[in-house]
Order: C-alpha cells, then structure tokens, then sequence
C-alpha cells in the first residue's frame, strides 16, 4: 500500500476524534464495533485518536471503568492500540453538560458553583484513566451553551474560570495539558468575554482549542481568530463548516437540537462537512500555523454527517495528505 | 522497505455503490461521486481500481476521453484502470464459450472491449471463461477445450494491446472443480491465458485457493482478495438463475478480507506468493458488500487495514 505519511511526530501531529461514531443511546455499543472504527481509522492513515467522555454500559471507550470492564485494565487497553495499528491516545474530551450515570447528574454547569465538586470528581476519574493511558491532554467544554443560561456577566464568568483553574490544575498534577474547546452554541459570544476568560485562566498548562467549523458557525474567521489568540492556542479540531449561523439562532431554547440538528429557521441541512468542502479556509490557516510555530495536536472531526462516517474519515484522510501535507514540506 | 523495494502494488476492484439522496447510486453517475469514490480508495493507499467494461462508456461520456479520465484518476493518487472485468453475456445459441459455433462474436466483442479501453492504462481483461454450470453441463473434456481454445485465442488478441487475458473461475461458473481447472490451464496456451486467483470463489467452490496458487502460480496473472463465511456445500453453483444472488441458503457469500469469521487462509496465501516471487499488482475485492446493512468505505477500510496491518508484514 502506498504510504500515507499522515505523521504525530512533526511539528503539526495529526489525530482524529471519535465523536463521529456513537448514534443514539444504545446505538454503538458493542466493543467490536468500537474496535472496526479503530481500524477502519487507522487504514485512514491516523494512528493517534482522541476518545471522547463517555458514560453508562453503551460506551466502552468512555470512560476508565468502561476501558477496564472491558479490557481488565485501562493498561491493558493502551498494550492493545499497536495490534489495532494505533500509536496512542493523546487526549480526551469532556463535556461536563453531558449526563453521566456514574456520577449521577444529567448535566452540569461550570458556572454553577454547587456543581463543582461533582464535576471536578468526575473530571479528576477522567484525567486519572487519560494519564494511565498515556494522554497528554483534556479537550473541555468550558462553558454551557447560551440557550442553557443566557448571555454571560463576570460573576458567571469568574465562577467557570475558578472551575477551569482547578480542574486544569489538578490535571497539571497529572501531567496533562487542559484545551479549552468554545463551540458554535457557547455562552461565551465575544472577544472581550474570551479575553477576559483567559486573564482569568492564565497558567500555562492551560490553552484553547480552536475548532475551526465550530467558531466559524459562530461567525469568526478562524484564521483572524488564529493570529489574535496564537499565544493561547495549543489545540486544534479540525473539520469544516458549511454554514454560519447568521440569525444569531444560538439563542434559540434547545438549540443543539433546534439549530444544529433541525437546522434553524433556514432548515440548514448539514453544519459540519469534510475538510476543503466549507467555508474554513484551510490553506491560509496552516499558513498562518506555520508562521507563528505552531507545535502540537491537529485532531481531525467528522462531525453529524450522513452516514457511513468511514467516507467522512477517508475523504478527510485525502485531503490531509495531499492537499494540507504538501503545504507543511 | 522503501517503496522500490515492494514486490505488491495493490488495486481496489470496484462494487462501490453510494447512498445518497438519490438513493443507492453508481459513482459513476456525477464527476463529483467519482471525486468522492477514487479519494477515498487512493486515501487508503490503493494505487489502481479495477472496474467493469460496461464502464468504459461512462467514463467516455463523464470526462470527454479515456485519457481525460485517466487524468482525473491521477490527480486524486490513482495510477490507472488496472483491469476490465470483462462482463459476457453467455447465452445458449448465441454466446457460449464451450460453443465453438459462438467463438466469433465472443471473440469479436472481446477484441471490441480491447481496442475501446485505450487510454486508461488497462492491463488486464477478466473474465469467467465458461458459462453459468446449469447452462455448461455436463461439462466434457471437449466443452473446456473450446473454452480454452476460445480464451487463447482471445487472450493472443488482448496482447497486442498490452493486455492480459486473465480468467476468473465464479463459484458457479462451468469450470469451477479442481478437476475442471486443471485442465483448462493445460490446455490453453500458457502464452495468453492467465489465472486470476479470486480467493472467495475457490474457496466456497471447496477449493483450497493457497493449494491452486501452489500449482498455478506459472500461470497467476493477478488476485482478488476477497473471504467468504460459507463453503458451497448443496451444490448452489447449479442453482438458477444466479447462484451468487439467489441462492436459496446464502444472502451473503463475499466478505472484505479481515473478518474474524472468514475461511481463507491469507497468510499462508500471502506466504506462498513470498515463496514464488510474485511481484505485480495484487487487487481487494469484496462483491457485494452492502447485503445486509454492510457499506463499502467500511469494507474497504477493513480489508486496507488487515492489508497494511498482517499481510504486509508477510509479503510485502
């Protein structure tokens, strides 16, 4: 087979989420099927995955119980990778307003002091099954959607950054890096709101994620967004947007399912789409990557689009080899 | 191992179908579902496909040329249409290869496919060189001699194009029994007819397909790698009207290479082609892979992996 030279080891190393996969509650439950979409990522040429936090018995990548039920340790998980024809997990992500049997919650808010403790003791068995793993790094949610608790003030703000401080420090202790990861619904809606957030989140160990369809969505142009925060960004997702949210219907009630599932007053099919086929321009971001140095993880998304998702992954496989890769030599 | 020390290149031989709002679609239908298909192949790091003859038509007409389409191949990380399967339409009285009265017209439409394909970098024409058993038998010593003379001929034809004549035995063709094979490769010219060694059809034929490469090696013109779950064991092969897609206790008889319930025996296949040397072009199928909810990208991504992931290591 010709080689893919899709590398985790330059300066840009590339990964690929796992978030594509899971259809509905009991949907993609079986281990064996987790195993396929492993293999089925590798053959795509990315050997590294980010998991995502999951919970109750239809997940056994979700968490570090699940990895052991099924595996008798999460150790003996990682010593698996090499036969699926993986090199590692490097990280993580954790959106802490998704329920979780194990701690018995059905959603929590960083913003909400009463829900601290629980979330950083759900945070802290995630961060603990990721540094056994071997992981590098926590991919966070770091604020609930807009539609869940309205526009942002600086009480609300200060009390997600005390959380972000915390959670991201007690991953320090593990040895993991925090990204803050804002999507398409986030409460937080402005520069000023983010600056201020990352004032508040100073500590090294902490940087963004930048998910380019997700904040183009929200109307950034990601490449600006790029060069203003650079210094801050220690993280990528990578997967394009088909369209901008233009209403400013982020503000809908439910909007993750009247926006981004039904599509909005304007019925927008499709948000995410393979890379090179939206409006994210791609090209120009690496430019600018390479120009500031970036160094670190490029985790590539499928992301709710029409199935097989093995076609969402391999076109993405395509593009990187041959259209971003070439711009990197 | 650099890439100039690899003996295998590999080839993906084409039953993609798409779903789309359209429904079930060929990808073949718009120039953007044949972008969408070859990216997907060539990002899996297959360097050829190998499709139908029925084909041709449709590249033609999608991209104004062979040689256009062959382009629009290259530019997405496919080399060439490495073979034409051949698709012929054996019928009593009018087109049968153990019909030495029908020779011309098959010979004439072989010649026809063979001249048409230029341009795409084609280098072997498939085919299953005898009819459907219900139609062949009882199959003779004489009925396999005219299809062996039929296929030499033919095969002596292809060559002046550059093309291989190369014949493909289905489970249900009339030269399917180890008996059968054998004879029609002793009498056909080893100069134009080549064997395809398609792993699936000997296998559910009862035939141990490491044990035909062994014997027929001289004569190996190219693979299918494709496993099935099921050995022919009620005579299906005679079945009407087609064996592969109605056989009454088989919904499914193809799987990609790499299921943990597949009958072939890859690596030792793969470890007789170190033994003998092969070095060419070695092709992933799996016919038929969308029966019962299964999809191709995900075929396909599985049979790369078992690919790059066991075989490979093998032989590569």
């Amino acid at each position: 087979m010709r080689d893919q030279h899709i590398s985790a080891t330059g300066p840009i190393r590339w990964g690929y989420g796992f978030n594509q996969w899971k259809l509905g509650w009991q949907g993609f439950a079986r281990l064996d099927d987790n195993v396929r979409a492993l293999k089925i990522t590798s053959a795509a040429g990315f050997r590294h995955v980010e998991l995502s936090a999951g919970t109750g018995p239809w997940d056994p990548l979700g968490r570090p119980e699940s990895l052991a039920q099924h595996f008798g340790s999460v150790r003996q998980f990682a010593l698996q990778l090499p036969a699926w024809g993986l090199g590692g997990i490097p990280g993580l992500f954790f959106d802490p307003g998704q329920l979780s049997f194990e701690e018995g919650h059905f959603g929590l808010k960083t913003t909400a002091a009463a829900d601290h403790p629980l979330l950083l003791q759900q945070a802290a068995v995630l961060g603990r099954g990721l540094a056994e793993l071997g992981g590098e790094y926590l991919v966070l949610q770091p604020l609930p959607s807009y539609c869940q608790i309205g526009a942002l003030d600086d009480t609300t703000l200060k009390t997600a950054a005390q959380l972000i401080n915390a959670l991201a420090a007690a991953n320090h202790a593990l040895g993991l890096q925090t990204h803050l990861h804002l999507d398409a619904l986030s409460a937080l809606r402005t520069v000023e709101q983010l600056d201020q957030l990352l004032a508040w989140c100073a500590a090294p160990n902490i940087g963004l994620a930048l998910d380019t369809a997700e904040l183009t969505i929200a109307g950034h142009d990601v490449v600006d967004f790029y060069r203003r925060y650079h210094s801050r960004i220690t993280h990528f997702h990578f997967k394009d947007a088909l369209a901008v949210d233009t209403l400013g219907e982020y503000q809908l009630p439910h909007a993750e399912r009247a926006l981004i599932l039904a599509g909005g007053s304007r019925q927008i099919p499709r948000w995410f789409g393979e890379l090179g086929t939206g409006l994210v321009d791609f090209k120009a971001l690496l430019a600018a990557m390479k120009e500031f140095g970036y160094r670190g993880w490029v985790i590539v998304e499928s992301d709710r689009g029409p199935q097989p998702v093995s076609s969402s992954v391999l076109l993405n496989s395509w593009y990187v080899q041959n259209v971003l890769n070439p711009l990197l030599s | 191992m650099t890439p100039l020390d690899r003996k295998l290149r590999f080839a993906y031989m084409d039953h993609w179908r798409i779903d789309g709002p359209q429904g079930h679609v060929s990808q073949y239908s718009s120039r953007q579902l044949c972008d969408q298909f070859l990216k997907q192949i060539a990002a899996l790091g297959f360097e050829a496909i190998e499709t139908f003859d029925f084909h041709l038509g449709l590249f033609a007409e999608l991209f104004g040329s062979l040689v256009n389409a062959r382009t629009f191949l290259q530019e997405r990380g496919i080399e060439r249409v490495l073979s034409l399967f051949h698709a012929v339409m054996y019928r009593n009285g009018v087109s049968q290869a153990h019909d030495r009265a029908t020779h011309d017209g098959l010979y004439n439409h072989a010649h026809q496919v063979a001249r048409s394909a230029e341009g795409l970098g084609v280098l072997n024409l498939i085919v299953m060189p005898a009819g459907q058993y219900y139609d062949v038998e009882p199959v003779s010593d004489d009925k396999i001699r005219a299809c062996a003379e039929l296929w030499s001929r033919v095969g002596k034809m292809t060559l002046d194009y550059g093309i291989r004549t190369c014949c493909h035995h289905e489970f249900y063709c009339g030269i399917h029994h180890a008996e059968q094979i054998r004879k029609f490769y002793e009498w056909s010219d080893p100069r134009y007819v080549f064997w395809y060694c398609d792993t699936a059809q000997h296998q559910i034929a009862g035939i141990d397909p490491v044990d035909l490469y062994r014997k027929l090696h001289e004569r190996c013109g190219g693979f299918h790698l494709k496993d099935t779950h099921h050995v022919d064991q009620v005579d299906d092969y005679r079945q009407r009207p087609e064996s592969e897609v109605t056989a009454k206790t088989t919904r499914r008889w193809f799987w990609e290479i790499g299921t943990r319930e597949g009958l072939v025996d890859f690596p030792a296949l793969f470890a007789a082609m170190k033994e003998f040397g092969y070095a060419g072009w070695v092709s992933v199928e799996h016919d038929k892979a969308d029966i019962g909810g299964g999809n191709y990208p995900d075929s396909t991504a599985i049979a790369a992996w078992y690919l790059r992931n066991v075989l490979q290591k093998i032989y590569a």
